[in-house]
């Protein structure tokens, strides 16, 4: 095996970090994005709870996060983080910065899914009429399903691509170990080593989203 | 059983103010087939769309068995929705879901036991003529077929009033013809009252026994299709009925009578009900001193009513012509002369 420079376990270690911030804040960050996707399409212009008020809110809201990089996002919500985790580094401490960061972009994606849907659809469950959470439980989700998994899959990348940059605040997690020791190091093996595990994980998640969303989709 | 009052619906658009339904009055009859026919943009999906408070008016009133549908709260609206069935040009099923489950959804939402929505399900699949499918998808499934899972899913919940938005329109002629005799076995069978909305006279004339015809927003014309067939009033009903029943003369026979040099009239007679015909024909051939010529005739069934139309050429002399005009006028029919 090739000489990497670092002990076996800091590799481990680095890899359950990355792991727990990306499993972590993309739950969190999925619950928050389905609330305010189905919000969005809900109160648009042509949504069946029409309401300019909130969509333009939530619709700006979203838009200001989503311009904002990661890096600058995650010192710039320091105090945001200090308040709900009581620290401002550390892994967990990342978890806050990441989920600002993941919800509203799975949210732009998941709008996109859900708007997919056939306006028949909806129009079909209103004449059989379902209330508004039946519309959503019953003829919206499973509809857009195939298509949100990809969304979640799209998700999950951006997300493993923000923690990287984490390392700023001591998160730790597979990019930070290439930039500290691959890169300040000049450990060029370390840096290859672990370019290819983040490619592999990548290329895994995508080949499962693919995988199950067209198992879904494909009826 | 549906009242439509005086109802108008009026859209803003950029400041611009259109008028999809002006002032529109209908009553539908319990046990009904009720179509109403008209091009695209007349307003009839929308009139539709009312039955079931998808659409709101912005004036008049919709009575669904007496209930003004507009005064409903959220919850008892959904309650009549419940007892109103609807299918759609684009049958709008859940890709999703399987054709078991599409047609469980309504029940489902009905909190109905999954033992019952088996039965039920099963039940429907079989009158509708599809219990092999119960475990495909849609997407495995032909368009006919389709609409018969949005048909069975639309009867789930035993509904009063079905309502047809195009069901037909994206369907092959043999296709529409089949979804066509379904509506009437439901209509029949299980007494449901059905409310269509077309752009094909065709469907009209197979089911129905009452039309509207609507232009820009208007219901011009309605009453039962057998008056409306037989005698149309309205230049689109014209239009309209002339391309299921027709009453031209050919112009290759038109062709032939300008050149023809002997005196005639040429009439167009109308007969409701068989029992007429032969008669009138036979009479005038025999007690008149006319020779008489068939130029065009078709035969066309409404309602379980033969509606014949004949355009006879008349040849002799004037008085003697003016002699059988005189016994036609006298006959339980309508006509009239033809002019070339």
């Amino acid at each position: 095996m090739m000489e990497l420079g670092v002990p076996f376990s800091k590799i481990v270690l680095a890899a359950q970090q990355t792991i727990y911030m990306v499993s972590i804040s993309l739950a969190i960050g999925s619950v928050l994005a389905m609330m305010m996707a189905m919000t969005l399409v809900l109160t648009n212009d042509n949504g069946i709870l029409k309401n300019k008020y909130v969509y333009t809110v939530l619709n700006t809201v979203i838009n200001i996060i989503r311009s904002i990089p990661f890096i600058i996002l995650m010192v710039f919500i320091l105090p945001l983080t200090k308040e709900i985790v009581g620290t401002r580094v550390g892994t967990t401490a990342a978890l806050v910065p990441l989920v600002v960061f993941i919800a509203p972009y799975l949210t732009r994606l998941f709008e996109n899914s859900i708007l997919e849907v056939d306006k028949g659809i909806v129009e079909a469950a209103q004449a059989m009429g379902a209330s508004y959470f039946e519309i959503v439980w019953y003829f919206l989700l499973p509809e857009a399903y195939g298509s949100l998994i990809l969304s979640v899959t799209i998700g999950t990348i951006g997300l493993i691509g923000a923690t990287a940059m984490a390392g700023a605040i001591g998160a730790g997690g597979v990019g930070d170990l290439a930039l500290t020791y691959g890169y300040e190091r000049l450990n060029f093996p370390l840096m290859l080593f672990t370019v290819i595990v983040l490619i592999i994980f990548v290329q895994i998640i995508q080949s499962f989203g693919n995988y199950f969303s067209s198992k879904v989709r494909n009826h | 059983m549906i009242n439509f009052i005086d109802i108008s619906k009026t859209f803003t658009m950029k400041k611009q103010q259109t008028n999809a339904l002006d002032h529109v009055s209908l009553q539908v009859r319990a046990g009904d087939i009720f179509g109403v026919i008209g091009f695209s943009g007349a307003g009839k999906s929308t009139l539709l769309r009312m039955v079931n408070g998808l659409e709101t008016p912005t004036g008049g009133r919709i009575e669904v068995d007496g209930q003004d549908i507009n005064t409903l709260s959220f919850s008892e609206l959904r309650q009549v929705r419940k007892r109103i069935g609807m299918i759609f040009q684009q049958f709008n099923l859940l890709n999703s879901k399987t054709v078991y489950d599409n047609i469980a959804i309504p029940l489902r939402l009905n909190r109905v036991g999954e033992k019952e929505i088996r039965a039920r399900v099963s039940e429907l699949l079989e009158f509708v003529g599809l219990s092999d499918k119960v475990n495909a998808y849609p997407n495995q499934l032909s368009g006919g077929q389709k609409q018969r899972v949005g048909i069975a899913r639309a009867l789930a919940t035993n509904p009063s009033i079905l309502l047809c938005d195009e069901a037909t329109s994206a369907l092959d002629p043999e296709t529409t013809d089949s979804i066509l005799r379904l509506l009437e076995k439901i209509n029949r069978e299980l007494k449901i009252t059905i409310l269509i909305v077309t752009h094909e006279i065709h469907v009209i004339q197979r089911i129905c026994n009452k039309v509207a015809v609507m232009e820009h927003g208007r219901v011009i014309e309605w009453g039962s299709v057998l008056d409306v067939f037989s005698n149309p009033q309205q230049e689109i009903t014209k239009k309209f009925v002339q391309t299921v029943i027709a009453d031209k003369i050919p112009d290759s026979i038109v062709q032939k009578l300008q050149g023809d040099r002997r005196n005639y009239k040429i009439l167009r007679l109308q007969f409701l009900g068989e029992n007429v015909r032969d008669n009138v024909l036979y009479r005038i051939n025999k007690d008149f001193d006319v020779e008489t010529n068939i130029l065009f005739a078709s035969v066309n069934e409404l309602q379980q009513t033969v509606l014949g139309i004949f355009v006879i050429q008349v040849i002799g002399e004037s008085p003697e012509i003016e002699r059988v005009m005189d016994y036609i006028r006298n006959q339980q029919l309508s006509w009239q002369e033809v002019m070339i």
